[in-house]
C-alpha cells in the first residue's frame, strides 16, 4: 500500500514523454530515448587504510552518444540510487544538445560517502573506478568530470590512471581539470557570463534596452557574482542580490534602489558568496529576508542559488513589472510556478539552456586537451559567446515560430537533434 | 625550635635520636678501626660530639684521658657544661666535658636534655672499655698473628662484633630504634628460619590460640598485652638466632643500612603529619637532601610512605591518583616543586586538581622521555603554584569574611553583589610573605607573559568539572618590576573573587558541593610563544583528548582520540565560540578528516586567532588571515599552519608561495602530514591515558619548534561527560528508544518535546518540494519550541543534499536549537542506509553541543518505542500553522503527556556503547513548573488584566521540595474589581495544586501559589518585588500566557 514516492527518473521520462509526444516521435525512438544506451554496474575493491578490504559499488550510465562522446559528472553519494543517475544522465543528452555541442550524455558514481574516507582511500577508489571502466570511457567515448562531492583532485587521478592503462597522454579524457594540468580558462566565468549572453539576446528581441533595465539575482556565488558583472557591463542595473548567511543560518536579500555597487559588494563578501551584512547595512544597502529578493519593482529575475526557489506559493509575489526570468540555478522554478509566469506573460530561459555555459565551457576544455594546445581566456569567452548565443537562437525562433514556451522548444530541439543523429547512424 | 613548641610532636625528639645514632655509630666504625691509633681515635670521637647535641652549631667537646686533652675544633670553657666521667676497672681515667658556647633556655639539665646525658655516660663507658681494651691490644698484638690459626670459633665469637657494641648502646640510650631493628631482623630472619621465629613470635601475638599464655576468649577480645621484659626478652633471642644463622659481615652491614635508613624517619614522621606547616616541611626535605645520602638509600616502602604522605600533604587526598602518583613524583621532585610553590609558610594548603594533574603528567612524560627518542622535544613551560589556603589568608588579612558566605545568599544576590565583591578584592593587598613571593615569580617569568589559572580543590575531591566555571587570567607581564607585581595581584585577585561568583556557586549548590570549605591554588605558567608585532601567542594551541566523544564517522572510534587545535593561544580550541571552528582531527585516525570537501575545509576552518596584546595586556581576537598574511616571513612555521586556496584546490605552500598574495586557509595540513605532530600526541595520550588509568585531556602549545605541555587531567572532568550510568528497571513503556551502536558519552536530562519525522511517511512524499516543505516546518518547530528542551528524531541523514529522499534537507540554522538529532536507520528493500552523523553541519554540532545518535530500529538490539509515538496526540498545529497535511509525517509530542508532567532523559554512555531515552516521572522541582506552565496556559490574561506573569524562588532555581511553594510575581494592569476576580482565581487554582502536591507526596502544604501583584507604579518605584522583574541582576522567568491576545 505504500505510495510509490519521489523518482527522479519517473519525472525525467514524464517529461520526455510530453516532449515527445509534441514532436512525434515514433515508438523505437521514443524507447531507444527514454532510457539509457548503456549502462555499466560493477564493484571496486579497496584496500582500506587499516588493512581491510572494502568493496564499493561504481557505475557509469550513457544515456546516449548519437551526437557524439557521452559527457556527464561523477558524484560521490552514500546513497546513490541508480534512478537518479539515468535521470541525470538523460538530462545531460539534453543538455549538450540544446547548446549544440558534439556531445551525448552520461553520468556516473560510486556509493561513498567521501566524510569516511581517506585521501588515500579515496585516490584508490578512484582508481578503481577508472580500472573497470577504462575502456569504455576516453576522449573518443565518455568524458567523466567532477559532480557532488569529486572536485579537479579526483578528477586528476582518474585521468592519470586511465593514462597509466592506456600508455598514453589522453588529458581529453577527463574534464574540469586545473588550469595547470589540462584544464581551461574562463571556466569561473562561463556559466554566469553565459547567462547574461543569452539575456542580452532576449531583450535585444524583445525590443527592451538593456541599459533601461533592473535585475533581481538571487544569490551571490560563483554564477550571480558573473551574471552581475556582466549585466551591469552592458549597463544594467542590479538593485537586488541575495545571499547565504552561514553565521545567522538564514537568506538574507540586499536592496538598493540605485544599484548594487558590485566590486564594493565583492569586497565585503567571503569566499562562498556570503556578504557582511554589518558593512553592507553600512554601505547603505536595505536588508531583507532572503525570501523576499524578487518582490522588489525589476525587469529581470535571474535566480541563480537555490532548487525551487520560485514556487506556486511565491510567485504571486512577483512584480508585474518582471519581463523575463533567466535560471541560473538548476531547476529554481517549480513547474506550477513557471505556468503561471508564462500565463503573465514572462518569459522564462529554463535551466538546462540558460546555465549551459558551464558544459560548454567544459567541452572547450575537452577539445582544447585533445590538441593540446590552449586557448587565452578571450578565446574561450569569445567562442562561449558564439555558441551560447546560436544556440538561444535556435530555441527563441522555435518558441516564436511555434509559439511555445522558451522551455519546451529548449526540450524539443534538444530531443529532436538527438532523434535525429539516433536516425541518421541507422538506429532507429 | 624551644623544646615547648617542638617536643609536643615528638619529631624533633626524633631528630634527637638520630644525631644520638649517628655519633654512637661513628663511635664504633672509631674503635673498631685498627689502622687508629689510640689518640687520634680520642681525637675523632671529640669530633663527633658536638653535631649530637641539640645545637651542634654552638655546642664544644673536650676528652680528657690519660692525661691528655682532645678538644673539638671550637673548644670554648663557658659555664654551660654537661659532664661525665670515664672509667676502667672502676678507676677514672678520665672526663668527656660538653659545653654550650650560648645560653640556651632550661631543659632537664640545665640547657641539656636528658637523653644528651644518657648519651654522654654511653661515649664515656664506650671510651672506658676501648682505653682498656687498648692497652690489651697493644699487649696481644704480637701473639695474635700466631693465635690466630689456632683460635676456635667460640673464641671468635666472644669478641664483641660492632653491631652488637650497637645493640649495647641502643639498649641503654634508645630502646624504640632497637625495636626498629629488632623488627627488621626478624623480617631478614624469616628468610633463614621461620619454624623457630614463628614460635618466638607465637609468645607475642599467639597465633595458634592454644598456645597462648593468657586467658584469651574470642575474636572480639582485646589480644592479650605482653610486658616489657618478655619484649626484651624477644630481643635477645632473635639477635641470638640472628648471630647463629648469620655471618657477622653481614650483620654489619644490615645495621648500617637500617640505620642509614633510619635518618628518613623525621621526614617520613613530617610528611605525614597532619596538616604540617608549608615552611616545616620544605626544611624538612631540604634537611633530608642536604645529607649525602638521598632517596636510593631509603628503605622502599619508606620511600613509598613519603612520597604518599607527601602527595597527600600536597596534591590530593584520591586514592586513584595518590597511586599513580607515588610511582612518578619523587621526592626530588618535591624539593625542586617546593621551590616554586608560594603561601603561607605557617599554612597547609594543597596546590589543587589542575596542579596536580600538571604536575603528575609532566613526570610521566619525562620519564617516557628518557628512551623515548619521539618525545625528546616535547617541554613544559615554567611554572609556580599558590597553595589553596592563601586565599584564606588574603580573606582574613583584608577582613574580608564575609565572602565565605556569600554562597548561602540567593542566587540573584549573588549575580548582584559579585561586580562589588570582584572590586573589593582587586583592591585588598596581599600579607608581605605572599608578596615576597610573588615577587619572585615576576623576576623568574620576565619577559614573557604569563598566564594565571586557577587550580582548585572541588575540582580535584569530587572529580566534578569546574572548566569553564572559575576564571583563568592572562597578564601580559610588561613594563617596570612593580607594575608586572601590580598586574599579577589583581588578576590573582580577580581569579580569587571568581570562586564567589554566581555560576560556580550556582554549579556546586545543583551539584551539592555547596558546603564544601572552597579553597582555591593557583597555578602560575609563562606563555608560550613569541612576540610578533605587538601581539604575543604561540603558532598553535589545543587540546587533546583520549576518548573521541564526537565521532564523525562510524570508522573512528572512541579510543582513537580527539584534538581541538587553533593558532594563536589554545582559549579558542579549549572552550567553544560559535561562529569560529577549530580544526578537528584524530590522532589515532589522521586521515579521516571532519570534513573532506574543499568547500567545507574552508567553511570549518579557523577565521580569528587569540592573542596577547603586549600593549594593552588584554587578551584580544584578531583574524587569523590577515595575521599570518602579515607576518607569515617573520612568523616561523607559519607554512605548518596554512594552505593556499587556488582553482578549487588546497595545497600546502612550497617555497615559492607567497601567503601575502594568496588566498590562505588554516588547515595545519603540513603539521599533520609532514611533522610528527599527531605522532607525539598520540604517543602522549596513550601514556597518559595508560599511567593515569583514566581517558585524559591534554592542553598543549607550541612555538613551531617545541612542544609544550600546559594541562593534563582526566577527561571526564571536561565540558560535562562525566559517565552516568544507564538507568536500570525502567519500564518497556517508559522507554522510548535504546540503541547499542555508535554511542558517545553524554546525558541529556529535562527534555519536554520530541519531534519526530516519521520516516516511511517522508519516504512516500511526491516531490522535492514536499520534502522541502518538512525542513521548513522543522525550521519553525526549531524556533517555537522551548532552546534545548527538544529533540529532532528523523529519518537517514538530517541535512541530506542533493538527494531529499535521504533525509530532511535542513541547514544547521533549522535545527540549532535543538539538544539532540536522531537519524533513523530504517531497512529499505535489502539494504540498511548509511547515515550522515551529522556531517553536513557536524562541526556547527560540536561547537554548539548538539548531541548525535544514530538509531538502527531493524537490529536486534535496538529499540524504538513506536507504539508511543502512535498514541501521543501531534502538536504540531498549535506551534505552526497551513501545516495540518504535514501531520502525518511531522509529529511533535509533549513527553508530560505520556508521563504525567514528567520528562524526557537521555543516558549515554560512550564506555558501554548503549543509550536509552526514558521517560523520567516529574520531581518536585519540575512537578511544579509544568504546573506554573499550565496556569499559564489557564490564566485568563485578558479578563483579570494580568500584562505578564513570572516565576521566582526555588521553582525557578530548581530547588523546591515537596513543601516548597510557588513563587509568582504578577505584572497587574487592571482595576480593582480584577484584582479581585485575579487572587480568587488563583485561590482556586493553588488549592487544586496543593491537593495534588498532598495526593502525591503526602505532604500538606496550604496555598501552595504565593502570588505578588506587581503594578505599572511598583515597577516605577522599584518596589521590593518589583525589583524581581526590573534589575538585571534578578533573573525571573517569564511564563508565556496562551490566552493573551496582544502578543
Amino acid at each position: 500500500m505504500t505510495k510509490e514516492g519521489y523518482n527522479p527518473f519517473k519525472m525525467a521520462q514524464k517529461q520526455f514523454d510530453r516532449i515527445a509526444d509534441m514532436l512525434e516521435l515514433d515508438v523505437p525512438e521514443r524507447e531507444l530515448l527514454r532510457n539509457p544506451l548503456r549502462e555499466y554496474h560493477f564493484l571496486i575493491p579497496v584496500k582500506m587504510d587499516d588493512g581491510s578490504t572494502r568493496i564499493f559499488k561504481g557505475f557509469r550510465i550513457q544515456h546516449n552518444d548519437a551526437r557524439g562522446p557521452c559527457k556527464g559528472g561523477i558524484r560521490f553519494h552514500p546513497q546513490e540510487t541508480e534512478d537518479t543517475v539515468r535521470a541525470l544522465s538523460m538530462w545531460m543528452t539534453w543538455k549538450c544538445a540544446v547548446a549544440d555541442i558534439p556531445l551525448g550524455g552520461g553520468k556516473g558514481g560510486i556509493i561513498c560517502d567521501p566524510h569516511d574516507l581517506s585521501e588515500r582511500e579515496q585516490e584508490l577508489l578512484c582508481r578503481g573506478w577508472v580500472r573497470q571502466i577504462a575502456r569504455d570511457i576516453g576522449p573518443v567515448r565518455d568524458v567523466p568530470a567532477p559532480d557532488v562531492m569529486t572536485s579537479g583532485k579526483h578528477m586528476l587521478w582518474m585521468m592519470d590512471e586511465f593514462q597509466a592503462i592506456h600508455g598514453g597522454q589522453y588529458p581529453g579524457v577527463i574534464t574540469g581539470k586545473p588550469v595547470e594540468l589540462g584544464g581551461s580558462l574562463g571556466r569561473t566565468e562561463a556559466t554566469g557570463y553565459a547567462v547574461i549572453y543569452q539575456l542580452r539576446e532576449a531583450l535585444k528581441e524583445m525590443d527592451i534596452d538593456i541599459t533601461k533595465t533592473k535585475a533581481a539575482i538571487e544569490g551571490f556565488g560563483n554564477v550571480a557574482q558573473y551574471a552581475a558583472e556582466l549585466y551591469i557591463e552592458y549597463g544594467g542595473m542590479v538593485v537586488v542580490v541575495s545571499c547565504w548567511d552561514q553565521k545567522d543560518g538564514k537568506a538574507y536579500a540586499y536592496y538598493k534602489e540605485e544599484g548594487i555597487d558590485l566590486e564594493a559588494l565583492r569586497k565585503i563578501t567571503d569566499r562562498f558568496g556570503t556578504i557582511d551584512k554589518n558593512k553592507a547595512a553600512k554601505m547603505g544597502y536595505e536588508r531583507m529576508d532572503g525570501k523576499e529578493w524578487l518582490t522588489k519593482k525589476v525587469d529581470v529575475l535571474i535566480p541563480a542559488a537555490l532548487e525551487n526557489s520560485i514556487t506556486k506559493d511565491n510567485v504571486d509575489k512577483i512584480q508585474s513589472s518582471v519581463k523575463i526570468v533567466v535560471c541560473g540555478a538548476n531547476g529554481p522554478v517549480t513547474p506550477d510556478a513557471e505556468n503561471t509566469l508564462v500565463e503573465n506573460k514572462v518569459i522564462v530561459i529554463p535551466d538546462f539552456l540558460a546555465n549551459a555555459g558551464g558544459v560548454v565551457c567544459s567541452y572547450f576544455e575537452q577539445v582544447q586537451s585533445n590538441q593540446n594546445y590552449y586557448w587565452t581566456k578571450e578565446e574561450v569567452l569569445g567562442k562561449l559567446d558564439n555558441k551560447i548565443t546560436d544556440a538561444f537562437y535556435k530555441v527563441w525562433e522555435l518558441a516564436q515560430k511555434k509559439k511555445l514556451r522558451v522551455s519546451d522548444a529548449g526540450y524539443m530541439i534538444a530531443i529532436q537533434r538527438v532523434a535525429e543523429a539516433c536516425k541518421m547512424r541507422g538506429w532507429v | 625550635m624551644t623544646k615547648n613548641a617542638g617536643y609536643n610532636n615528638g619529631i624533633d625528639a626524633l631528630k634527637e635520636r638520630v644525631k644520638e645514632l649517628n655519633c654512637l655509630y661513628g663511635l664504633t666504625d672509631i674503635i673498631k678501626d685498627p689502622t687508629l691509633s689510640f689518640e687520634k681515635a680520642i681525637q675523632k670521637i671529640t669530633a663527633l660530639i658536638p653535631p649530637a647535641w641539640q645545637y651542634p652549631e654552638i655546642t664544644c667537646a673536650r676528652i680528657s684521658i690519660l692525661g691528655k686533652d682532645f678538644e673539638s675544633a671550637n673548644f670554648n670553657e663557658t659555664k654551660w657544661s654537661q659532664i661525665s666521667n670515664i672509667f676502667h676497672n672502676d678507676s677514672k681515667i678520665g672526663v668527656i666535658e660538653v659545653f654550650y658556647l650560648k645560653q640556651k633556655p632550661e631543659m632537664d639539665e640545665g640547657p641539656f636534655l636528658i637523653d644528651e646525658r644518657k648519651l654522654i655516660d654511653a661515649i664515656a663507658n664506650q671510651i672506658g672499655k676501648f682505653a682498656g681494651e687498648a692497652q690489651l691490644k697493644k699487649e696481644l698484638n704480637l701473639a695474635e698473628k700466631t693465635l690466630k690459626s689456632t683460635k676456635t670459633g667460640k673464641e671468635l665469637n666472644q669478641q664483641k662484633h660492632d653491631w652488637e657494641v650497637i645493640i649495647g648502646l641502643l639498649i641503654r640510650t634508645d630502646p624504640r630504634t632497637l625495636l626498629r631493628l629488632t623488627r627488621k631482623m626478624i623480617y631478614h630472619l624469616f628468610r633463614y628460619e621461620n619454624e623457630e621465629i614463628t614460635k618466638l613470635l607465637g609468645n607475642i601475638c599467639p597465633v595458634d590460640r592454644d598456645v597462648a599464655e593468657s586467658q584469651w576468649c574470642g575474636i572480639n577480645m582485646p589480644n592479650p598485652r605482653q610486658n616489657l621484659e618478655s619484649l626484651k626478652f624477644i630481643q635477645e633471642q632473635i639477635f641470638k638466632m640472628a648471630k647463629k644463622r648469620i655471618p657477622p659481615e653481614e650483620i654489619s652491614d644490615l645495621f648500617h643500612h637500617w640505620l642509614r635508613q633510619d635518618k628518613a624517619r623525621p621526614l617520613l614522621l613530617s610528611a605525614q603529619k597532619k596538616g604540617i606547616s608549608l615552611v616545616e616541611i620544605t626544611d624538612e626535605l631540604n634537611r633530608f637532601f642536604n645529607k649525602e645520602d638521598v632517596e636510593e638509600i631509603l628503605a622502599m616502602e619508606d620511600r613509598t610512605s613519603i612520597r604518599t604522605a607527601l602527595i597527600r600533604r600536597f596534591f590530593t587526598d584520591r586514592l586513584e591518583f595518590v597511586n599513580v602518583a607515588k610511582n612518578f613524583i619523587t621526592l626530588e621532585d618535591f624539593v625542586k616543586l617546593l621551590d616554586h610553590v608560594i603561601g603561607p609558610a605557617q599554612g597547609c594548603g594543597k596546590l589543587g586538581g589542575k596542579t596536580s594533574g600538571f604536575f603528575l603528567a609532566e613526570k610521566i612524560i619525562q620519564e617516557e622521555m628518557e628512551h623515548d627518542e619521539l618525545l625528546k622535544d616535547i617541554s613544559f613551560p615554567k611554572s609556580w603554584y599558590i597553595t589553596s589556603d592563601t586565599i584564606l589568608n588574603f580573606v582574613h588579612y583584608n577582613d574580608l569574611d564575609e565572602a565565605f558566605h556569600v554562597k548561602y545568599l540567593n542566587p540573584d544576590q549573588i549575580r548582584k553583589d559579585q561586580p562589588f565583591l570582584e572590586q573589593v578584592f582587586k583592591n585588598a593587598s596581599f600579607p608581605h610573605e605572599i608578596m615576597e613571593g610573588l615577587r619572585k615569580i615576576i623576576r623568574d617569568l620576565e619577559g614573557k607573559p604569563i598566564i594565571i589559572r586557577s587550580s582548585s580543590l572541588l575540582e580535584d575531591s569530587f572529580g566534578a568539572s569546574f572548566s569553564g566555571k572559575y576564571k583563568s587570567l592572562f597578564v601580559s607581564n610588561t613594563g617596570s618590576e612593580e607594575e608586572r607585581l601590580y598586574s599579577l595581584i589583581d588578576a590573582i585577585a580577580e581569579v580569587y573573587a571568581s570562586t564567589f561568583g554566581p555560576d560556580p556557586i550556582e554549579y556546586r549548590r545543583e551539584r551539592g558541593f555547596l558546603d564544601f570549605s572552597e579553597e582555591m591554588g593557583i597555578l602560575i605558567q609563562e606563555v608560550v610563544g613569541q612576540k610578533i608585532g605587538n601581539y604575543f601567542m604561540p603558532l598553535f594551541g589545543g587540546v587533546a583528548f583520549s576518548r573521541n566523544e564526537f565521532r564523525w564517522s562510524p570508522r573512528i572510534r572512541r579510543k582513537d582520540g580527539m584534538i581541538r587545535i587553533v593558532p594563536g593561544l589554545g582559549t579558542r580550541a579549549v572552550d567553544r565560540v560559535g561562529k569560529d571552528y577549530p580544526i578537528l582531527v584524530s590522532p589515532k585516525r589522521p586521515k579521516l578528516r571532519v570534513n573532506t570537501l574543499v568547500r567545507e575545509q574552508i567553511q570549518y576552518s579557523p577565521k580569528y586567532l587569540d592573542a596577547v596584546n603586549l600593549k594593552s595586556g588584554a587578551i584580544e581576537t584578531i583574524d587569523a588571515i590577515e595575521f599570518f598574511k602579515e607576518h607569515s616571513e617573520i612568523f616561523p612555521h607559519t607554512n605548518d599552519v596554512i594552505s593556499i586556496h587556488n582553482d578549487g584546490r588546497l595545497s600546502i605552500p612550497s617555497v615559492l608561495s607567497d601567503p601575502k598574495e594568496s588566498d590562505i586557509i588554516i588547515t595545519f595540513s603540513k603539521l599533520f602530514e609532514k611533522t610528527d605532530f599527531l605522532e607525539v600526541m598520540k604517543r602522549i595520550l596513550i601514556l597518559l591515558e595508560e599511567k593515569i588509568g583514566t581517558p585524559v585531556d591534554v592542553e598543549f602549545a607550541s612555538d613551531g619548534e617545541k612542544l609544550q605541555i600546559l594541562q593534563c587531567r582526566p577527561q571526564s572532568q571536561s565540558i560535562d561527560r562525566k559517565r552516568k550510568p544507564i538507568p536500570k528497571n525502567i519500564k518497556v513503556k517508559h522507554k522510548l528508544f535504546s540503541t547499542n551502536k555508535h554511542v558517545t558519552t553524554s546525558q541529556i536530562e529535562n527534555i519536554e518535546y520530541v519531534v519526530y519525522v516519521q520516516p516511511e511517511a517522508y519516504a512516500d512524499l511526491g516531490s522535492i518540494e514536499e520534502m522541502q516543505k518538512i525542513a521548513l516546518i522543522v525550521n519553525g518547530l526549531n524556533q517555537k519550541l522551548p532552546k534545548r528542551r527538544f529533540i529532532l528524531m528523523g529519518p537517514g541523514r538530517w541535512g541530506s543534499r542533493g538527494d531529499y529522499k535521504l533525509g530532511v534537507p535542513v541547514n544547521y540554522g533549522d535545527i540549532n536549537n535543538t539538544t539532540l538529532l536522531v537519524e533513523i536507520a530504517k531497512r529499505k528493500g535489502d539494504y540498511i542506509p548509511e547515515l550522515s552523523f551529522g556531517t553536513h553541519f557536524f562541526q556547527d554540532l560540536v561547537e554548539a553541543d548538539i548531541r548525535y545518535l544514530p538509531l538502527y530500529p531493524d537490529e536486534s538490539d535496538c529499540f524504538l518505542n513506536e507504539t508511543l509515538f502512535e498514541q501521543a496526540p501531534n502538536h504540531l498545529s498549535s506551534f505552526l500553522n497551513n501545516f495540518k497535511k504535514y501531520e502525518n509525517v511531522v509529529k511533535v509530542m509533549r513527553v508530560s503527556e505520556w508521563i504525567d508532567g514528567g520528562t524526557l532523559s537521555i543516558i549515554m554512555d560512550g564506555d558501554e556503547n548503549k543509550a536509552l531515552a526514558y521517560l523520567k516521572k516529574a520531581d518536585h522541582w519540575s512537578w511544579r513548573l509544568h504546573k506554573t506552565y499550565e496556569i499559564g496556559k489557564n490564566l485568563d490574561a485578558d479578563r483579570f488584566g494580568v500584562k505578564a506573569l513570572y516565576l521566582i524562588g526555588s521553582t525557578k532555581t530548581g530547588m523546591a521540595g515537596p513543601a516548597s511553594d510557588i513563587d509568582l510575581i504578577v505584572h497587574f494592569q487592571g482595576n480593582e474589581e480584577q484584582r479581585e476576580h485575579l487572587l480568587d482565581w488563583f485561590e482556586e487554582e493553588g488549592v487544586k495544586i496543593s491537593e495534588q502536591n498532598e495526593e502525591k507526596t503526602g505532604i500538606e502544604v496550604e496555598n501552595i501559589l504565593d502570588v505578588h501583584l506587581v503594578t505599572d507604579e511598583d515597577l516605577k518605584k522599584e518596589t521590593s518585588w518589583a525589583t524581581h522583574i526590573t534589575s538585571q541582576y534578578m533573573t525571573a522567568r517569564t511564563i508565556p500566557l496562551d490566552k493573551k491576545t496582544d502578543n
